[in-house]
């Protein structure tokens, strides 16, 4: 874990150092930000899909819940930034237990359309309560950014900086998770989950612990994005983000563990090059990544891993 | 004999063999870049290219005359797809990445919103072209002092609409009336603010009934049912673009104008009018954009010049979008500048002379940096071009004593 942690704190001064140096652009910035809320995002959802096991097709609705329960805890007035944060990930880890109790009883397709359903639900709540949510029009007025700790995340700068930390605090926290015993059990379902019954673990209470750690990392790449944008959106409750996020991992790779980072890499590298571009996103996305998937047919680290496997054991 | 070589001629040649051919120079003017947002792809694009189209039109009308002192704008576009985070990416990436100055906001109204908090923050100058929801520049919560609107709003499609609904109903004793829009914030917002409208102008209308398809429905046979089960005299709806289109397709095939006066407030838009197969007769229309309203030549020469360049015809967002680049084009002049302040206290209370406007001016009024004075009338629908006809202008002396009225009530004065 140490080591770990080192590597976090290396790649975080890093990244700052870069703006105290002067060598850091409104540019890379702007992508730094997105890659920490994207990142997030399909890093917690690989803890259920590729770690797991367990296909979730619902995984933005605690990406929304967290930007919107921050947004409103913020407009409300009277809180910090730091307990709104903490209050968000805990109302999106109460969402997640509540949903995750009813659904990771099942699997496969079932499991994944139960979240998939979940997740309109939740869509479509947010599109009527307009009293609330602002329904279609998002959560208007802009979201108080007060400084604290001498961070101020009105400054892109300091957003940026304060997502990076978000962003490696969180994948530091998810290896341990992984590498831990409770990560074992977890890979041990995934992979045999009557076996891992018989040997005693509790299918279901397992599932339903992953589920809701998932649930509350994405609820806080949620309030990353909803700082970003300063403001709450249905579409990040809809089955359109979900999707993405799942492009992002099979993209980088569902095996190895800093898969979905290098998949969120691409995935918004393309898209800003293709908008940049062009004005025809969808045909141009559409093709590079129906090419990439047919081409590579996994992930990007995943078939770095195997080839770097497969010379070794060719090696005499 | 000696050869010397003469210091600036040395440099120039070093200049240009070193690939610097412009040192000693005289430098381009810098162009002014302006960041448009706008959505080019998915059901509204048509909508986002006619925003473009027109924004085009008036920047290379702008340069030709000479730009700002020499600079010509250039528009740098993006496609959100509709997006309400994309939007705001590409905004934030347009004026920290690539250099834009101003931004022309050509999203919907989700889209708009998203772009209103990015540039409440980054503090730069932004026209907002499309977004018609009122509370945008109507509550103060939202004004600030580098955001514009320069679009027509709903309060006033309302009051507008109610006054002539009003007319046409006492004039036809309609006074049961339905209404059918799309189910969310804009649809159930228009309806309502329509009918309190409606009703203030002529009490006696009674609304039997609604109904609520959701927004990109491609069947709406359950919601012709009712509204032929209701039997109203009349049926109001604010449905829009594609949906408008099946919707009055399906409902023709019922027969269901036969019996009901229908007012689309939403229908005189060359996008929805040359895209029904069968117009019917007689649909009572807003207008959105007709080159023969308002009737002057200035609008039918856009409407030309527009048609010659992109093959077809402008829509709402064109206009709006055309009378944007206008405004900012003279608040930079008159500013002798880009400096954002100098330019937003040259726009607050800016009046133009323009082809869209009523009374051939419009207006964009300083207490809340939002267009009006744009021209505003119903008509009826013929079935060939000029698709509308009779047009009656509205009165803007009642828009702005009810609009008054409604920011009152909602305490937004």
């Amino acid at each position: 874990m140490a080591r770990d942690i080192l590597l976090a704190g290396v790649i975080l001064a890093g990244f700052l150092g870069l703006e105290f140096t002067g060598l850091g652009s409104s540019g890379l910035l702007d992508f730094a930000i997105r890659f920490a809320i994207f990142g997030l995002l399909a890093m917690s959802l690989n803890l259920l899909i590729g770690t797991t096991g367990l296909v979730s097709f619902g995984h933005a609705a605690y990406f929304g819940m967290g930007a919107y329960s921050f947004g409103l805890l913020m407009q409300s007035g009277g809180w910090s930034i730091p307990a709104a944060i903490a209050v968000a990930i805990l109302a999106t880890a109460l969402l997640a237990l509540v949903v995750g109790a009813l659904c990771v009883r099942l699997s496969e397709i079932y499991f994944a359309f139960l979240t998939l359903a979940f997740q309109m639900l939740l869509h479509s709540l947010i599109l009527s309560w307009i009293g609330l949510t602002g329904g279609d029009q998002g959560l208007m007025g802009g979201i108080p950014k007060p400084a604290f700790w001498g961070i101020e995340l009105a400054k892109p700068a300091h957003l940026a900086g304060f997502g990076m930390f978000c962003l490696l605090l969180s994948v530091v926290l998810l290896r341990q998770i992984i590498r831990s015993p409770f990560g074992a059990a977890l890979r041990m379902l995934r992979d045999n989950p009557d076996r891992a019954g018989f040997l005693g673990l509790s299918v279901y209470r397992y599932r339903l612990a992953a589920f809701v750690i998932a649930g509350a990392f994405a609820g806080l790449s949620g309030v990353l994005m909803s700082l970003y944008v300063s403001g709450a959106f249905p579409t990040f409750a809809f089955w359109t983000t979900s999707g993405e996020a799942i492009f992002m991992i099979m993209l980088g790779g569902i095996q190895v563990f800093l898969g979905p980072l290098v998949g969120t890499a691409i995935f918004l590298l393309l898209n800003d090059w293709i908008t940049a571009l062009t004005e025809h996103h969808g045909l141009f996305m559409g093709t590079i990544l129906l090419i990439i998937t047919l081409g590579l047919r996994k992930g990007l680290l995943d078939f770095v891993m195997e080839w770097r496997a497969a010379r070794r054991r060719a090696a005499p | 004999m000696s050869f010397t070589l003469p210091r600036r001629a040395a440099l120039a040649g070093a200049a240009a063999i070193t690939g610097f051919p412009r040192l000693g120079f005289t430098q381009p003017r810098q162009p002014i870049k302006v960041g448009v947002p706008t959505i080019l792809s998915g059901r509204v694009a048509q909508l986002g290219i006619s925003s473009r189209n027109a924004m085009q039109i008036e920047v290379d009308r702008f340069n030709a005359e000479g730009g700002l002192d020499g600079r010509p704008i250039e528009l740098v576009v993006r496609d959100s797809r509709g997006t309400p985070a994309e939007a705001a990416r590409l905004a934030r990436e347009m004026i920290s990445s690539e250099g834009c100055e101003f931004l022309l906001d050509a999203e919907a109204s989700s889209g708009g919103f998203a772009v209103h908090e990015v540039v409440r923050e980054t503090g730069t100058l932004t026209l907002h072209v499309n977004s018609e929801t009122s509370s945008l520049t109507a509550d103060p919560r939202q004004r600030f002092w580098n955001a514009f609107r320069v679009a027509r709003q709903g309060i006033h499609d309302s009051i507008a609409g109610g006054d002539y609904a009003s007319k046409v109903a006492r004039a036809r004793n309609l006074r049961r009336w339905m209404t059918v829009a799309p189910d969310y914030a804009y649809g159930r917002d228009t309806t309502a603010e329509f009918v309190e409208y409606l009703k203030h102008f002529h009490s006696e209308v009674q609304v039997v009934g609604d109904t609520w398809p959701r927004l990109f429905q491609p069947d709406y046979t359950e919601n012709i049912t009712r509204l032929s089960q209701g039997r109203p005299q009349a049926i109001y709806s604010c449905l829009w673009a594609g949906d408008l289109v099946t919707f009055v397709e399906q409902a023709s095939l019922f027969g269901l104008f036969a019996n009901s006066a229908f007012f689309a407030v939403n229908m005189a838009d060359y996008t929805t009018l040359q895209q029904i197969r069968n117009l019917p007769r007689g649909v009572h229309s807003g207008n959105r954009y007709l080159k023969n309203f308002p009737n002057v030549p200035g609008n039918l020469d856009f409407a030309t010049e527009y048609n010659r360049r992109f093959n077809t015809f402008p829509t709402n967002w064109s206009w709006q979008s055309a009378t944007a680049v206008r405004l900012l084009g003279k608040a930079m002049r008159d500013a002798g500048g880009t400096t954002p302040r100098a330019v937003a206290a040259k726009l607050a209370g800016m009046r133009i002379a323009s082809p869209f406007g009523a009374d051939g001016h419009v207006t964009m009024r300083a207490e809340d940096q939002t267009l009006v004075g744009y021209a505003i009338g119903w008509g009826v629908t013929i079935p060939a071009d000029p698709f509308v006809e009779n047009m009656q202008p509205s009165n803007w002396a009642d828009i702005f004593r009810l609009e008054a009225e409604w920011k009152r009530n909602k305490g937004w004065n």
